[in-house]
């Protein structure tokens, strides 16, 4: 080569360009001084240019940031998080869940098994819980519709039945709804003015 | 473990999958991992630590709520430094900085004018903020970068101290190929001759 490097080839050395092209740069660079020193001090600057320092910002900055992020957790994530909060943190934690779990599945399996091997028991003491719990509610309602409306009322629901039960409650309903709706209207009148 | 350990093991693009999850430690971790280069490229474009904490934050608030719109096809950082570079650019242009070196306007007509516009890194030591910046931006070499013209201030800084290649400049920058590769050439002459009578 019988010139000096120009700036573009030196710029090729700088970036570590390697090809067939690059050889007889690097052979004129070792042997002229002038372009030696030239890229010696384009390699400089960049070493300075990339020790040069990175600046923080102040203390608390993604607590700025997230302060005006939205940021939208899909209930999905939010109840496999609510889950992965639950479980212990150590290895033998977790042992000892997994097996707690195991053995309180293991119980239950054994459980289920006996119930349907004696399903006509289960079934005879279902029947007899539910009828309990009817005639308790039943009681307790008609104690408070006997103190709220009278031992009228009481009489005549028993005589009208089921139907007469649910054009009981058909009217409570609404008359609540009606009642919610003249409140709204009262409240925001109140706001506007 | 912890998800803020496990996190921060994991490559950009899963970090910004767990973040369109809506997942807030996953947002914190690419604030993390982020926020000291992207408020040093605006701080070294901005010379100003209040204005590049704003823009720093501008960015980063543009990023994270649009993070739906990122596509994993692309280097996250790109992303987050062509944000950051459009926001510190229309920063400047509102605000007509571009035109002011710490040497002066290179439009001013007479040497009156060039003292006038001119930004005398040192002496600007007013209050406790202003010497913290003046120590450090006040070396030679960056003040070299800060007489460049911000399109090759973005260029170098994104290469030489960001490591980012010609083609990642040229994506982030929305540039073509030749003119990031003329722009880097231009700044290291520019800076060679800048910093010139201190080697001599």
């Amino acid at each position: 080569m019988d010139r000096h490097l120009l700036p573009e080839e030196i710029d090729q050395l700088l970036d570590g360009e390697v090809g067939f092209g690059t050889a007889p740069l690097k052979a004129h660079a070792r042997a002229c001084a002038a372009c030696r020193a030239e890229l010696e001090s384009a390699r400089l600057l960049v070493r300075e240019l990339e020790h040069l320092p990175r600046f923080a910002p102040a203390i608390g900055f993604a607590d700025r940031v997230m302060a005006h992020v939205q940021v939208f957790v899909p209930w999905h994530v939010a109840l496999l998080d609510t889950v992965r909060g639950w479980l212990p943190r150590t290895r033998a934690g977790r042992a000892m869940a997994w097996a707690g779990l195991g053995s309180a599945a293991l119980v239950l399996t054994v459980i289920s098994l006996w119930l349907i091997t004696r399903l006509d028991t289960v079934v005879f003491a279902v029947d007899m819980g539910l009828a309990r719990v009817r005639a308790a509610s039943f009681g307790v309602l008609a104690g408070a519709a006997s103190t709220l409306f009278g031992d009228g009322t009481v009489q005549a629901l028993r005589a009208g039945g089921a139907a007469g039960v649910m054009l009981a409650l058909f009217i409570l309903v609404l008359s609540a709804a009606v009642a919610a709706r003249a409140l709204r209207a009262i409240v925001a009148g109140a706001r506007r003015r | 473990m912890p998800l803020s350990l496990e996190l921060s093991n994991l490559p950009d693009a899963d970090v910004a999958a767990l973040a369109k999850e809506g997942r807030e430690t996953a947002f914190r971790e690419l604030v993390r991992r982020y926020e000291r280069p992207v408020f040093s490229l605006i701080f070294r474009m901005v010379r100003d630590r209040e204005t590049a904490e704003d823009l720093a934050q501008d960015t980063f608030i543009k990023v994270l709520n649009h993070i739906d719109r990122y596509r994993p096809e692309f280097k996250f950082s790109s992303w987050l430094f062509k944000i950051a570079n459009n926001v510190t650019i229309d920063h400047l242009r509102k605000r007509q900085l571009d035109t002011v070196s710490i040497d002066g306007s290179p439009h001013a007509a007479t040497a009156a004018e060039a003292e006038a516009t001119s930004v005398d890194v040192r002496s600007r030591g007013e209050s406790p903020l202003d010497e913290m910046e003046a120590r450090e931006l006040g070396s030679a070499i960056e003040q070299a970068i800060a007489t460049l013209r911000p399109e090759y201030r973005a260029c170098i800084l994104l290469r030489h101290v960001e490591g980012r290649s010609y083609e990642e400049i040229a994506a982030t920058l929305d540039l073509p190929l030749g003119t990031v590769k003329t722009y880097i050439h231009r700044a290291r002459h520019e800076l060679r001759d800048a910093l010139s009578h201190l080697r001599s």
